[in-house]
């Protein structure tokens, strides 16, 4: 009876942890990252989400000529280095944080108006494990008027 | 064994309380497998867990507007003493968006006191939403002690945004934080057509940023029909699809150029060119679209 309780125990834990994690999104990005934008304006959308380890999230975006922007990718510790592109509408890259040591934010200015993607990837833990890794990840974008 | 009990009960309580409260119609949560129409890259999206769709704030749509010396048209915007006239939710959550894009502008021309009245209706906008104030940050006192400083003004407004967006998605009420940003969206459109004259040079930035929202139109469509039991929301969709249909003969031609990283700034520069084409009679046709849906969202 007492093994039978455990098992329904573990199930039961295993069901409500989605729900844990959600909770954990809140509050992350108004306290954890949007300070970090400044002196870029928050262009007041929130965009954030619980991703797994090996997940994938896109941000369409589009960015106005004569104005600078930042993009600034803020997940929770537990994740590691999340990666981020910054994608033309054609896929090619324009920017990747693996070649900047998982820079968090950068700064762009384009010259003319145009749709870019932000694309945000989860690593996948090296150690594997019976739990997989979640936590919440945040794109934000800033913008100087 | 007394421990486990306690335990299993507290955990499906705890379910079914999560279960309970995740009524609304908040489908943009869903994985991407329901999006995967978007003009991405079809293969490609399907690998991606999510897609947000960003449109621009009121602040943004609006700082053209300073730069091309614009008159200064109060009388154009959706007042603030109309207020109370406002009782359904997705009707404040719509007037919260515009007063939004009214407030931006009319900071735009330093109108201190006319900013703290369109703040204040905001602030009673939010408490009939249920936006905490903590969450919107309405300090009005904040204004009334800055009133000489614009740069404080941007901070409180768009700090007030954020945190109500914030808060709606949050809690699993993105439905009503789409309507605010479509209020918002095309009350900033609203705003800039009725403003400019098309055959005045000096309006061309303004031409230009009215002909690129061609690209946050698709984003905001997406973003409604990420949504399709929201019938509030989908009331706007054939609206929005006859001001698509107008922007279709709006043609942007871009010519890509190279992309220049510095490092030490931690900037990068994409060197592309567009080059924008509309004429006065699509212009003349998107602002009759917008102007309807304007007077839908307004008039109850």
């Amino acid at each position: 009876m007492n093994s039978i309780l455990k098992k329904v125990a573990i199930v039961a834990m295993v069901m409500v942890l989605p729900f844990i994690v959600n909770a954990q999104c809140k509050g992350f990005t108004k306290k954890e990252c949007m300070p970090s934008l400044k002196p870029y304006v928050y262009n007041g959308q929130l965009n954030s989400a619980v991703l797994n380890e090996g997940d994938v999230a896109e941000l369409l975006l589009t960015f106005y000529s004569g104005q600078d922007y930042r993009i600034f990718v803020c997940a929770q510790d537990m994740l590691g280095n999340v990666e981020f592109k910054l994608l033309d509408t054609d896929r090619n890259t324009i920017f990747y944080n693996k070649d900047h040591d998982f820079v968090k934010f950068w700064d762009f200015k384009s010259n003319s108006t145009q749709q870019l993607i932000v694309q945000v990837r989860v690593p996948v833990a090296e150690v594997k494990s019976e739990i997989v890794q979640s936590g919440c990840v945040s794109i934000l974008a800033g913008f100087k008027e | 064994m007394k421990t486990y009990i306690i335990l299993f009960f507290t955990i499906i309580a705890t379910v079914i309380f999560n279960t309970g409260c995740n009524f609304s119609n908040d489908s943009n949560q869903v994985d991407n497998d329901s999006l995967n129409n978007v003009d991405l890259n079809g293969e490609h999206s399907k690998k991606v867990k999510k897609i947000f769709y960003n449109v621009p704030s009121p602040i943004e749509m609006t700082s053209v507007i300073e730069k091309s010396g614009a008159e200064y048209k109060p009388e154009i915007l959706n007042s603030y003493k109309i207020v109370d006239k406002y009782i359904k939710v997705p009707k404040q959550a719509l007037i919260l968006g515009v007063y939004g894009s009214d407030l931006s502008y009319v900071r735009l021309f330093d109108q201190i006191q006319l900013s703290i009245n369109y703040l204040s209706s905001i602030k009673k906008l939010c408490d009939e939403l249920n936006i905490p104030e903590e969450q919107g940050s309405f300090a009005i006192s904040r204004m009334e002690t800055n009133m000489d400083n614009r740069d404080s003004l941007l901070e409180i407004v768009t700090e007030t945004y954020a945190s109500a967006d914030a808060y709606l998605k949050e809690n699993e009420r993105g439905n009503t934080a789409t309507l605010v940003i479509l209020g918002g969206w095309i009350e900033a459109l609203y705003i800039s057509t009725t403003i400019v004259d098309f055959d005045l040079e000096q309006n061309k930035a303004i031409i230009d940023r009215i002909a690129e929202q061609k690209y946050s139109l698709s984003n905001l469509v997406e973003l409604l029909k990420s949504y399709p039991e929201d019938k509030d929301l989908q009331e706007y969709l054939p609206l929005l699809e006859v001001l698509k249909s107008k922007y279709d003969l709006v043609q942007i031609e871009y010519i890509k150029g190279n992309v220049v990283t510095e490092k030490d700034k931690k900037l990068t520069t994409i060197n592309s060119i567009a080059k924008v084409k509309i004429s006065k009679t699509s212009f003349e046709d998107i602002k009759a679209s917008i102007l309807s849906i304007r007077s839908k969202i307004i008039n109850n």
